[in-house]
């Protein structure tokens, strides 16, 4: 962040325009009509303001193949890049059909044979043939996935960027964890960090937590209060650029006495080892599902791994996508968030999460943040 | 439906902490009679606020671009006292629910061809054949199941139906809206105390969400705005309208004496939001020209006031508002002068908007719906005035959620 709201930086905006273009073309879209935010900024290149959760699907930014000519839905220019001229911009509005109206005047639109939209309700659905006649509407969601499954050299810089304030507010907030203090404490802190490093929009707002000893993901305590001998998991989340960074460890409360805690490490360890050996290009991602099946772990409730970008990206890895995953072959280019868990009743959770970026040579793990061990590494 | 609903007539009504049970009782009859109203058998509902709002579940909500696919999902029959809900496992995430086990399923996604076809059999299992649905998103998988999905042919819009249960808010929301109000003006009070010369925007931000998630705050909602205003309009950013630019984006940009900010912040508890906005001088006391703009809001704002009551219209407040500003209206051509509120930062109504004066004008207020009103006064050389006053709106008037000080304007 600087003290000017400005546009990504021309490369990795044309990077990934002609990524997305070739996928328009690929999937015979002649217009895209996007809501979604991470796609918005994926053509655009324009900074939007952010805020937490879903948002209904409304025409934000609208591409016409070709032209190659963007519109965007900003009711100024700060941010914009200058190929987006004044006239191509639309201010906010809360009447759809002052938006149906923009759209209609879009040079392309009349003419349009299939109109992709990453989203829809069922109002737009209704609305947009009025502003694309002679179109068919289908989904124009797949197109923009797979644009995004494959970052640019840009884009892994940006997330480079992205990582280094979630793990820096990490070590931050791990510097306070003492007994006495909260799960609110430590979240409040950890989010602090992030905002006074430059990031002031969360991806994830979990932030810290207390492993249960008596159930593999809930929390333990409805109070929040972190006791010696507790397992504290910490998760960072930003959104910065407009990219996510995601880190997350776990770290003991007071000295380790016994051997319970550090052999559950080691089994997040041996676990890792695995997982990370598991992001080869070539290989299908349900080899991740089968990391935990080798290492005798049982498959965590979260996805064991989503794509990063500017938000969620494939593949995403989970047990209730089985069949998904191992149709999704790994490629160089792609960045994952990976999440090892692994759960020992009586003595908590170790949650790791990682960064992956799979290279022709292999997998580069991006995060290094300091973990626990038994030799007593701390944070220096 | 034979459940007595509680309601708010004064502040007394409104409870220190919600009562759960009651709240998500309440909120699940007041849904099932807009799909009755609606002629509406099935709800399926993807989006977070209408999530909150159907089956009361409440998380530290994701950013935009995560929180497409890691959603929880709500399916509501109208035949049902309670609402299906298929939730996501986020690491650390509270339990709490009011919701039977046999009613909670693991997380769907929607997303994606297996995840929808999964979602079929789930769908044929739980509506009954010939229902009429209604939904509030299709995916791209869900377009392409469309048949299988929906045999009974195309969904109907789900907003409307949420919209018209969500209008009106039992007292235990109302008691959630103010928890989250004082959360949120809690942290300000921190937040403006560090406001002097040379503390970067960001900073701001920074002390803001960790005070909230200290005090209880369940989620972040806005990337806290901390504008600076221009010395004039022409001064300002580019706009489509010629007007102000509102919200710019917070940067580590430091702030000067003489500044003045235009400051919007909103923060979720247990799902329901706050809004706050006030504006802020930085380093100096106001002139007598700034504390004239300051006035002249107030009057604004007293007048919307006056004729802010149950059966009330938006156009009523709106020439109120109008009226006492010299026939000039006291809003940005982007925004409204006023907004609900609820698990949404900004619900209907919008006052004052494209939609249009009959719009407006055909916008009943009823008693209970909680209302945001945020007019703009504005003359060059100033940096204008702007704040927020949340209402509830009652049989005879309003009670004000509202409590925090103008300072450093209205104090001379």
């Amino acid at each position: 962040m600087n003290t000017e709201i400005l546009p990504d930086e021309r490369a990795l905006r044309l990077g990934r325009r002609e990524r997305a273009l070739a996928q328009m073309e690929a999937h015979d879209l002649d217009v895209l009509v996007l809501g979604r935010q991470a796609n918005v900024r994926y053509f655009s290149g324009a900074p939007q303001l952010w805020v937490a959760g879903t948002r209904p699907f409304g025409p934000i930014c609208t591409v016409v193949r070709s032209t190659g000519e963007i519109h965007l839905n900003s009711t100024w220019d700060e941010g914009i890049p200058d190929d987006i001229p004044h006239d191509h911009l639309y201010g906010l509005a809360w009447n759809p059909m002052t938006l149906i109206e923009v759209l209609k005047g879009i040079r392309g639109a009349a003419t349009a044979g299939r109109v992709g939209t990453d989203a829809l309700t069922p109002s737009f659905a209704k609305l947009l043939p009025m502003a694309f006649p002679n179109a068919e509407l289908v989904d124009g969601e797949l197109a923009m996935r797979a644009a995004r499954r494959i970052k640019t050299p840009d884009e892994v810089a940006a997330l480079r960027g992205a990582l280094r304030v979630a793990e820096e507010s990490l070590v931050t907030a791990v510097g306070e964890l003492r007994v006495g203090t909260s799960e609110q404490a430590l979240t409040g802190l950890l989010l602090e960090a992030e905002a006074a490093g430059g990031v002031s929009t969360p991806a994830t707002q979990d932030g810290a937590w207390v492993t249960s000893r008596e159930h593999p993901w809930r929390r333990a305590r409805s109070d929040g209060r972190i006791d010696q001998g507790d397992l504290v998991a910490f998760s960072a989340g930003v959104l910065a650029d407009g990219y996510v960074g995601e880190v997350g460890r776990t770290w003991p409360v007071g000295d380790v006495a016994g051997p319970e805690i550090p052999a559950l490490y080691d089994r997040w360890n041996a676990l890792w080892d695995r997982l990370a050996a598991a992001c080869q290009p070539g290989q299908p991602a349900s080899d991740l599902l089968a990391a935990y099946e080798g290492a005798d772990e049982p498959l965590p409730p979260m996805p064991v791994s989503h794509g990063l970008g500017l938000g969620f990206d494939p593949p995403v890895v989970t047990s209730e996508l089985r069949t998904t995953a191992a149709q999704e072959i790994l490629e160089p280019g792609m960045v994952l968030s990976v999440t090892g868990y692994v759960w020992q009743e009586g003595v908590g959770a170790v949650f790791g999460r990682e960064a992956v970026h799979v290279t022709p040579d292999g997998p580069e793990v991006l995060t290094s943040s300091p973990s626990w061990s038994r030799a007593g590494v701390g944070i220096s | 439906m034979t459940t007595a609903l509680t309601a708010v007539t004064s502040v007394r009504d409104i409870p220190d902490l919600p009562d759960r049970a009651r709240m998500y009782r309440e909120c699940g009859a007041r849904l099932r009679t807009a799909m009755t109203d609606n002629g509406v058998d099935a709800l399926i509902l993807l989006g977070n606020g209408n999530v909150v709002y159907a089956t009361g579940a409440s998380w530290p909500l994701l950013d935009a671009g995560l929180s497409h696919v890691e959603r929880p999902v709500a399916l509501v029959l109208a035949g049902d006292a309670h609402p299906h809900l298929f939730i996501p496992f986020r690491e650390g995430a509270a339990s709490e629910s009011q919701i039977p086990a046999d009613h909670l399923h693991p997380p769907l996604y929607l997303e994606f061809d297996e995840g929808v076809h999964h979602f079929v059999t789930v769908v044929a299992e739980l509506i009954p054949a010939g229902a009429t649905v209604a939904v509030d998103e299709l995916t791209g998988a869900m377009r392409r199941a469309a048949y299988r999905l929906f045999p009974g042919g195309p969904p109907s819009d789900a907003a409307p139906v949420v919209g018209a249960a969500k209008l009106v808010k039992t007292p235990d929301q109302i008691a959630c809206i103010l928890k989250a109000c004082r959360i949120t003006e809690e942290a300000v009070v921190d937040v403006q105390k560090a406001l002097v010369p040379g503390v970067r925007q960001i900073d701001l931000s920074a002390r803001f969400v960790r005070r909230a998630f200290e005090l209880g705050a369940t989620a972040n909602m806005l990337e806290a705005i901390w504008q600076v205003m221009p010395t004039s309009k022409a001064d300002g950013t580019w706009t489509t309208h010629g007007d102000l630019a509102l919200p710019l984006l917070t940067t580590e940009r430091e702030l000067a004496a003489g500044d003045v900010l235009w400051t919007d912040v909103s923060i979720t508890y247990t799902g329901f939001c706050s809004d706050f906005g006030r504006t802020w001088l930085v380093g100096k006391t106001p002139s007598a020209r700034q504390q004239r703009q300051f006035r002249q809001w107030r009057d604004i704002l007293d007048a919307v006031l006056k004729v802010t009551k149950a059966g009330a219209t938006s156009g009523d407040l709106a020439r109120a508002a109008i009226a006492a500003n010299g026939g000039q209206k006291p809003w940005l051509p982007h925004f409204y002068l006023g907004h609900g509120i609820g698990t949404n930062a900004a619900e209907m109504p919008m006052i004052g908007t494209d939609l249009g004066e009959e719009f407006d004008d055909n916008f009943v207020f009823p008693a209970g719906m909680v209302l945001v009103l945020e007019p703009v006064v504005w003359e060059d050389g100033t940096g204008g005035y702007r704040s927020e006053e949340i209402v509830v709106i009652i049989d005879d008037g309003y009670v004000p959620l509202t409590d925090y000080p103008y300072t450093p304007y209205g104090s001379e």
